[in-house]
């Protein structure tokens, strides 16, 4: 399989602004996200602080990133990013059945709004898991409570319920939700997960559920979980000037590196990463010869 | 080397080595795939000081069960047989080796 120098994740302005940077580096590149770019750039109503750009579109910008990627033949990858782990001296994205591999990673994801319960992350992995398709085999007969941030969920308490002997289902959106007479649905809202000597307990203002695992499952992936061992700050990874992160060969660039959340400081920081990047790879060739 | 053993092979092997670390996976995980080159790896800069198995949470549920495996890939470091440490989830080389270093102190 053909590896990238660089995988740069996002189509945000801080993804697009890297990916121009970078392929003026002469580095072939692997932009993933969608054609629609980003939705916090479609859905603004009229940007009054873009440069060269006066009171453009949101919808405007997008067709112009899309213009420019085209133009500078720049192609978009719409894959979402499960995971990236890093495997010594490249990295493998996980892209549904497709591993495709990079020597450098730029996450330019933006922010995931999702905020987690108390107890979630402390008892991840020990209780708590983010993904019923991987660890539902554990929890063969055993009971499990599913927390749902949308009805695409469903389905994977749909699976839980053919292997677990009982499944609660929490939804956390109001239709719905479509689930196997099996499952029992439980319409209170989930306060915190806690750690008693029944398991995991999912604790709502009206009682308690003890489970065996305790199943979290919404749309949004927190850095942390995105890239294993990534060194975060809550919901921000953590860079240098340079965009660097604690893992070498990672950047993070625009606003899932922190505030201010602006267009303009996306961009930049793109520039910023994709410059750290290709001098990156440059130090590692060197070293080679 | 990383060693694939069955739960027979646990006691007569792993709890014996004076230390080993555990890799529990399985078949159907994404991560555990990932995760097993990388100890292998790891595996050689310890040789002579740390034992490395691999067990297959399906084979054996219930060493799984037994040191209480709720997420794979999970990495169980014993001491003399017993248990010292547990480590869950895909981490990078350098994480998991000052994770082992820590343990060994
Ligand atoms: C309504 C609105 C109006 C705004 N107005 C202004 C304004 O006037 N001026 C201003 O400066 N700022 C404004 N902002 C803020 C601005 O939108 C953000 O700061 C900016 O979009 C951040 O850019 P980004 O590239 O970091 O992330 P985003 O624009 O959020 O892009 C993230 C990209 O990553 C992709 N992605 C995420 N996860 C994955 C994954 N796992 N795999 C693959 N792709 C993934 C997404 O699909 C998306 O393409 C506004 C925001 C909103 C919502």
């Amino acid at each position: 399989m053909e590896r990238y120098d660089i995988a740069i994740i996002g189509t945000g302005p801080a993804g697009v602004s890297a990916a121009l940077t970078a392929k003026n580096r002469n580095k072939r590149i692997l932009l993933l996200g969608s054609r629609q770019m980003s939705e916090k750039v479609e859905k603004a109503h009229e940007i009054r602080n873009y440069p060269g750009l006066p009171f453009v579109k949101g919808e405007e910008l997008a067709a112009a990133f899309r213009d420019q990627l085209d133009r500078m033949e720049i192609e978009i990858t719409e894959k979402r990013i499960g995971a990236v782990y890093a495997m010594g001296d490249y990295f493998a994205l996980q892209a549904g059945e497709e591993m495709p591999e990079a020597k450098a990673v730029i996450l330019a994801t933006g922010v995931a709004s999702a905020k987690t319960l108390p107890g979630e992350e402390a008892l991840l992995g020990r209780g708590v898991s983010y993904c019923a398709t991987c660890d539902a085999p554990l929890y063969r007969g055993r009971t499990a409570a599913v927390i749902g941030y949308s009805p695409r969920e469903e389905s994977e308490a749909a699976f839980l319920s053919e292997v677990c002997s009982r499944v609660m289902y929490f939804p956390m959106y109001p239709e719905g939700p479509v689930l196997p007479d099996k499952v029992e649905v439980i319409r209170e809202k989930p306060a915190e997960i806690l750690k008693t000597e029944d398991g995991p307990t999912v604790v709502t203002a009206a009682g308690k559920y003890p489970a065996d695992g305790v199943f979290v499952l919404r749309e949004a992936v927190a850095p942390a979980q995105l890239v294993p061992g990534l060194e975060t700050d809550g919901a921000h990874v953590k860079v240098n000037r340079r965009m660097e992160t604690n893992l070498p060969g990672v950047f993070a660039c625009g606003d899932i590196t922190g505030t201010p959340y602006q267009y303009v400081k996306a961009a930049g920081e793109g520039n910023v990463a994709a410059i750290s990047a290709a001098a990156y790879l440059d130090r590692r060739e060197n070293r080679k010869e | 080397m990383v060693k694939k053993i069955n739960g027979q092979e646990f006691a007569a092997e792993a709890m014996k080595a004076p230390v080993a670390v555990v890799d529990f996976n399985a078949t159907w995980c994404g991560p555990c795939r990932m995760l097993a080159p990388v100890l292998e790896d790891i595996s050689e800069k310890y040789e002579g000081k740390v034992s490395f198995f691999s067990v297959d949470v399906d084979e054996a549920p219930g060493l799984a069960m037994q040191y209480r495996v709720n997420s794979v890939p999970c990495l169980v470091l014993l001491k003399n047989g017993e248990f010292a440490d547990q480590s869950v989830g895909f981490r990078p080389e350098p994480q998991l080796t000052a994770w082992i270093d820590s343990n060994l102190k």
